[in-house]
């Protein structure tokens, strides 16, 4: 029974993810007035990567795109989408966050290993960024932790019960929109997108990959959005009771990330950190002190 | 740190041209870079000697692809000036009307590309897309979009269409409708204005070590525009102001650009408006135009193009082809000697807003 939900967790975040990829470059055409490529696209793409032969730059290179999209899909095992959850314990929001950092780690070491300085300039680059939306995000999650005694994505979700008033959204609006810049950094979308600046560095980390590894890591990205996402419904907007419900939660909240970052240039690296350890650090800090101090109302 | 050595371009997306930088970088910071033109050579200056003197109209749009009718103009001028042609005067209002409509279609191409460099790609798009409409106007005007060849020695081709005058007005109403927009997209962005502003500063002295002119010589303050100082075309006859900024970083010289716009549209009403309805717009060359010879002299002429002074100095020895033609491109000087000088010390992030700002244009170094 178990395997039967982790096949059906997987494909639900390799399908979805794909397609809030075809959503996000539909909606970015219409917003630069063009038409844009059909919503199964990134399918196409995807499906035409791997039938390619690929480029290997040694074992690392290789392991750490395995570690990479390996480790996104275990977090994704951990997230509950809807009432699916295949893994779940009372800490797995702690496990989450460790394994979100196992995928970026894995990318960064496959990188580097290319040996193209565009990649190890973009590495550089996405490991000091991550420094600056990471803390952020985590003093709000650690409050709200603290907040309602637990450390469970199913268990805040689960709090929220009883009409939209009683999403955190509202209840926590300050951390709400902390976490929610913090998610623009974590799925590289503008303005944190520094990391893979094209005008700039080639798109840094991903310069050297081709074929199967591209297409690996554009099934990492997906995953990463979706995982992303799938945490802000869930402790934020109060879950979901149904699948097909979930899944269009997360929609609504992909569709407000891309518009926004569709007007947004990119902040230099050192802009990143200086913005978020201003704004969203500041703010970050004001709701754990009320939710420490106060609790939840 | 560690010391990388970083190719930009000629692949590169942040590159555009074919053209390269060579930049050892510390880090983010560049240490020392060292441009490397020649991808793109073809010898224009070469060839123009072995081209008969009307020939030589179909290659020189080449030089420069965003701006291609400067090169015609300038040709025209220089051979006009050895020749000793009077151009009559519907042929001067047609080629200002072209000349504005291409200085219009250079700019909103090199302000899209600050939005490519910073990474609001909407902005390239949107632009992309007005530049098109004016495109649409010169393929009605002279049957292509690109490469015109309508500016000819001794006037332009032939006349103006009928109905233009109205696709043109209504193209110029919407483009002013759009710079708002714009304003609102990039100029007002708190991003954009945190990496432009103060960065790849040119002062009034760099401008004059490396004679930089146009745009970037406009943002330290100096009202140096060759349509006033030396007027040509109709220039003289038509009202505008010329935007100066003070401050002559890469923000500046964007939003300058944006006001050039408006100065431009407002030139081509006023050209509309002035323009006589009949009348030659040519002068027949004398003789077979296969054999034409031009009496023995030598020439300067330049023009205002979107990236500074843009001149040709045109040698005849009597011949049926020039004896010598020498291009002065207007992004020469920012191009080789500024990359050398002035980009160590900058960031990488920095290195595509010099290129897109000050318009290097890898054709007239490789000329």
């Amino acid at each position: 029974m178990k395997i039967l939900e982790s096949a059906a967790v997987i494909i639900t975040g390799i399908v979805f993810g794909l397609f809030l990829l075809g959503v996000q470059r539909k909606l970015v055409a219409r917003v630069q007035r063009r038409y844009g490529p059909p919503i199964w696209q990134q399918f196409i793409d995807v499906a035409k990567l791997f039938s390619k032969s690929s480029i290997s730059h040694g074992f690392v290179f290789d392991m750490g795109v395995m570690m990479a999209l390996g480790g996104t899909i275990a977090t994704l095992l951990f997230v509950p989408i809807g009432k699916l959850q295949v893994l779940s314990m009372s800490g797995d929001f702690i496990v989450v966050v460790y394994l979100m950092a196992v995928a970026s780690l894995g990318m960064a070491m496959s990188a580097v290993n290319s040996g193209n300085p565009n990649a190890s300039i973009g590495v550089m680059r996405a490991l000091t960024q991550m420094f600056g939306y990471e803390l952020p995000y985590l003093m709000v999650m650690m409050g709200m932790m603290f907040a309602y005694r637990t450390s469970s994505i199913l268990g805040m979700a689960q709090v929220q019960q009883g009409g939209i008033l009683n999403w955190n959204l509202f209840r926590v609006p300050i951390g709400a929109i902390v976490v929610f810049i913090s998610m623009f950094g974590i799925s590289g979308k503008k303005p944190f997108d520094t990391p893979i600046a094209p005008a700039e560095i080639a798109s840094g980390p991903m310069v050297e990959y081709s074929g199967k590894f591209l297409g690996s890591l554009t099934l990492m990205h997906a995953l990463v959005i979706f995982v992303d996402i799938s945490i802000f419904v869930n402790v934020f907007l109060g879950g979901a009771s149904n699948y097909w419900f979930f899944l269009l939660k997360v929609l609504a909240v992909f569709s407000l990330m891309v518009l926004i970052s569709s007007v947004i240039p990119r902040f230099r690296v050192e802009q990143v950190v200086t913005f978020s350890w201003k704004w969203p650090l500041f703010f970050a800090v004001i709701q754990s002190v009320i939710l420490v101090a106060m609790g939840v109302r | 740190m560690k010391e990388f050595e970083l190719f930009f371009g000629p692949n590169h997306p942040g590159m555009h041209g074919n053209f390269s930088v060579h930049l050892r970088v510390d880090g983010d910071t560049v240490v020392k870079a060292k441009p490397v033109p020649g991808f793109l050579h073809r010898g224009f200056e070469k060839l123009m000697e072995r081209r008969l003197w009307i020939q030589n109209l179909a290659l020189i749009p080449r030089i420069c692809v965003p701006e291609p009718d400067i090169n015609e103009m300038v040709y025209a001028m220089a051979v006009e000036k050895i020749a000793g042609i009077e151009v009559p005067e519907k042929a001067h209002w047609i080629r200002t009307l072209i000349l504005e409509l291409g200085r219009i279609a250079a700019h909103l191409f090199s302000i899209g590309g600050i939005g490519g460099a910073t990474g609001l790609y909407t902005f390239p798009y949107w632009a992309t897309a007005d530049r098109d409409s004016v495109l649409d106007i010169f393929e009605h005007i002279s049957g292509a979009r690109i490469y015109h060849m309508y500016i000819i020695i001794g006037g332009v081709r032939k006349d103006l269409p009928e109905g233009i005058d109205s696709l043109i007005r209504e193209t110029m109403d919407y483009l002013e409708s759009r710079i708002p927009e714009y304003i609102d997209l990039v100029m007002k962005n708190r991003i954009i204005q945190t990496r432009l502003r103060g960065k790849l500063v040119l002062t009034r002295e760099m401008c004059e070590e490396m004679c930089i002119t146009g745009v970037g010589l406009r943002a330290t303050g100096v009202d140096y525009d060759i349509r006033k100082y030396d007027p040509y075309a109709a220039y003289e006859w038509v009202d505008f102001d010329i935007p100066v900024g003070e401050d002559g970083d890469a923000f500046t010289r964007g939003y300058l650009k944006l006001l050039e716009i408006q100065q431009s549209i407002r030139i081509i009403r006023q050209v509309l408006d002035k323009m006589p309805k009949k009348g030659p717009v040519n002068v027949k060359l004398p003789g077979n135009a296969l054999k034409w010879r031009i009496p023995p002299g030598e020439a300067y002429a330049h023009v205002e193009s979107s990236r500074g002074e843009y001149g040709y100095y045109v040698v005849s020895t009597g011949e049926t082809t020039p004896y010598r033609v020498h291009v002065r491109g207007a992004s020469y000087p920012q191009g080789l000697y500024g990359i050398e000088k002035y980009l160590p010390g900058t960031r990488i992030e920095d290195v595509p807003l010099w290129l897109g700002t000050m318009d290097v244009c890898p054709p007239e170094i490789d000329r």
